[in-house]
């Protein structure tokens, strides 16, 4: 009997083996990590079917270099402690060329230091912890850093919008500590007085208290960071206590799910992101159309950056091949049109572009502006 | 004005906290058991409440269908999760339980998918201007319910023959045997009655953020075990009167300590703070 298992496992050990060798043979491996369960499970999905669709064109249109994609997909569960033994088990094992992550700020920056170590390339779709290409010369970043972005977040408040007295909501992760923070450190340039700040858990959904002081503050404007999931109940809360001011949001609203949980209090609340769906750029048209198609739901900025960064990986792999340090060296030196608008990167390997700003329209997302100032969204370089 | 209105709103969420929090300390009260997997019930009622509203356009019918549907599989719960394990350590209990509350959230993520779901037409949402403090129906609704409910279990408990044997049941649980109460019936009624409530709990709780997620009971699911502490293990009157007093306390927390401490620290450093002083909770006895 324990012969037996024995000899089934060793022929399908060595069955996986030969598939394995026949397949690095013509296909290019890429490691993908992003939250599919869990409380982010949401936004990993999304990520995945975006990159899942890049990968899908490239190969429709003849692969990178003659070679197709393959993705290979692991779920790290947004946690940094999954994505350590993730990022190794894709780099040792699968043989990945190289790395994309589709996951939050946490799981990402821990699995950048396992490529970094490894020498293989790594591409942070959108997490934005200021850390992750802080990780080395192979990891890269298709999205904004969070005070980059909050730094565009007081140039609308104060410069566009006007708005003056401004209160500030702030979701006490990374993601909103850091955008709160360029958003600070910018607002006195653009005239904004910050007349109160709150802070909030991942977890909280009921603001009540925060919407009553809110109240009493009486803001121009809200700039309030946090993920569609916060964010949506915290709207229609707010318009709910009978506050009126204008709220200003970021990448992390950017989803469908925003607006159907918000419902008509959606309508005129204005992000920073990274997609725009009034686009006239083909690249961006084109993805709009097709992931809607593929997904059964619209596009969003978590999708529209895996996309990116998929394209970023085969635009590489197509010019420098499967040699970790020339892939690098091309992927530094990419200047490409993808979903997300004309991206290259910095000596740090971070993401030069220009903020798009939507805003919510008759119930859905639509171009507000665009703001393209290359001083006050110079990310970091060192 | 400013105070007003946060102690109002503690009271809105300390509404819900009952809800939640009786059910479990009535499982504790009778079983010894900390009933974790309580809260993947309370999510469970969320979701009734929206998909049958949605389907019906009467929020209402998805109210009573989410209590009802929710209990039966309240009393399943205790039927194959703890019922088999009674004669082992609590311990062995609180790990079926967490384990069970761990395959619910993950469940409920492949049926109704990991983005959560909103009303369509979320009912309540009206304004309601009481002297300057604006409130939504949807909060008062939260309050009068949860007043509703608990003055029922109130009055189950001590005007009829059920109830009183209920709670003698949850004194002396041998004595009442004796006495030739059946006393698997009363768990039973135990389970269906508490986990009724939590679903209503978990209805309100969607109709105030229009979102009912998988992860809606990560949160409750320990908090009300903080209250239940507070509260005396076992003693209801003790944990609706911490469930409201940490609301309230919460609110003014969120305002005035938020950027020191987050909301769910705030509910454990009172709870902290309390068992310093009184060890055996706030209502408990020695």
């Amino acid at each position: 009997m324990g012969t037996r298992l024995f000899n089934i496992l060793g022929f399908a050990a060595a069955a996986m083996l030969v598939a394995g060798a026949a397949s690095a043979q013509d296909t290019y491996k890429i490691g993908f990590n992003a939250p599919l369960n869990g409380f982010a499970a949401a936004d990993g999905n999304s990520a995945l079917t975006g990159a899942e669709l890049a990968v899908e064109q490239i190969n429709a249109a003849g692969g990178a270099g003659g070679k197709m994609l393959e993705l290979v997909v692991m779920d790290d569960q947004a946690d940094p402690k999954q994505a350590v033994p993730v990022a190794t088990k894709l780099i040792e094992s699968d043989g990945v060329v190289m790395g994309i992550s589709g996951s939050y700020s946490g799981a990402t920056r821990a699995a950048a230091g396992v490529y970094q170590a490894a020498g293989k390339p790594y591409i942070s779709a959108y997490a934005v912890h200021p850390d992750i290409t802080r990780a080395g010369e192979y990891v890269f970043r298709t999205s904004f850093v969070g005070e980059v972005q909050g730094r565009a977040g007081a140039k609308l408040v104060g410069e566009s919008l006007g708005a003056k007295r401004v209160v500030i909501i702030t979701l006490n992760n990374d993601f909103g500590k850091s955008l709160a923070a360029g958003f600070k450190e910018k607002a006195g340039d653009f005239g904004i007085e910050v007349v109160g700040e709150y802070e909030y858990g991942i977890k909280d959904r009921q603001f009540g208290p925060i919407v009553a002081s809110v109240k009493a503050d009486n803001p121009d404007a809200i700039y309030a960071t946090g993920y569609f999931f916060t964010a949506g109940p915290l709207v229609k809360q707010l318009r709910a206590g009978g506050v009126t001011a204008t709220v200003i949001g970021q990448e992390g609203y950017d989803s469908e799910k925003f607006i159907e949980i918000a419902g008509a209090d959606a309508e005129g609340v204005i992000i920073t992101t990274s997609l725009d769906r009034d686009s006239d750029a083909a690249e961006a048209k084109d993805f709009i159309a097709a992931f809607e198609k593929k997904a059964g739901f619209k596009a969003d900025m978590v999708a529209a950056s895996a996309h990116t960064a998929v394209k970023v990986a085969a635009a590489a792999l197509a010019s420098a091949g499967g040699d970790a340090a020339a892939l690098r060296d091309a992927i530094a030196a990419t200047t490409l049109e993808a979903s997300t608008g004309t991206i290259s990167f910095n000596e740090l390997g971070e993401v030069r572009k220009d903020v798009q700003v939507q805003i919510v329209k008759d119930g859905a997302w639509r171009r507000h502006s665009i703001i393209s100032d290359d001083d006050l969204l110079a990310p970091p370089s060192s | 004005m400013l105070y007003v209105d946060l102690f109002v709103q503690g009271l809105v969420q300390g509404a819900i906290y009952a809800l939640i929090a009786v059910g479990l300390t009535l499982v504790y009260g009778l079983l010894r058991i900390l009933h974790v997997a309580h809260a993947g019930l309370f999510t469970l009622g969320g979701y009734v409440g929206v998909l049958v509203t949605n389907a019906t356009g009467s929020f209402v019918l998805a109210l009573f269908v989410a209590m009802i549907v929710v209990g039966f599989i309240g009393m399943a719960v205790y039927r194959l999760g703890y019922q088999p394990i009674l004669d082992r350590p609590p311990y062995v209990a609180l790990i079926a339980s967490i384990g069970l509350f761990i395959a619910m959230e993950e469940i409920f993520r492949l049926i109704f998918g990991p983005y959560g779901l909103s009303y369509e037409n979320p009912p309540l949402q009206g304004i309601i201007d009481l002297g300057g403090v604006i409130l939504r129906e949807a909060d008062i609704a939260t309050m009068v319910g949860a007043v509703v409910l608990i003055t029922g279990l109130a009055v189950l408990s001590t005007r009829t023959r059920t109830g009183i044997a209920w709670r003698a049941t949850v004194t002396d649980p041998q004595m009442a045997e004796s006495f030739g109460i059946d006393i698997i019936k009363v768990r039973y009624l135990n389970f269906f009655v508490g986990t009724a409530l939590a679903a209503a709990a978990g209805v309100m709780v969607a109709l105030l953020n229009n979102l009912v997620e998988p992860t809606m009971g990560s949160v409750p699911s320990y908090k009300a075990l903080a209250i239940i502490v507070l509260g005396g293990l076992g003693d209801v009157r003790g944990t609706l009167i911490a469930a409201l007093a940490l609301g309230v306390i919460e609110s003014y927390g969120t305002i005035y300590l938020g950027s020191l401490l987050d909301r769910d620290a705030i509910a454990f450093a009172f709870l902290i703070a309390v068992l310093m002083v009184r060890p055996q909770g706030l209502f408990g006895k020695r």
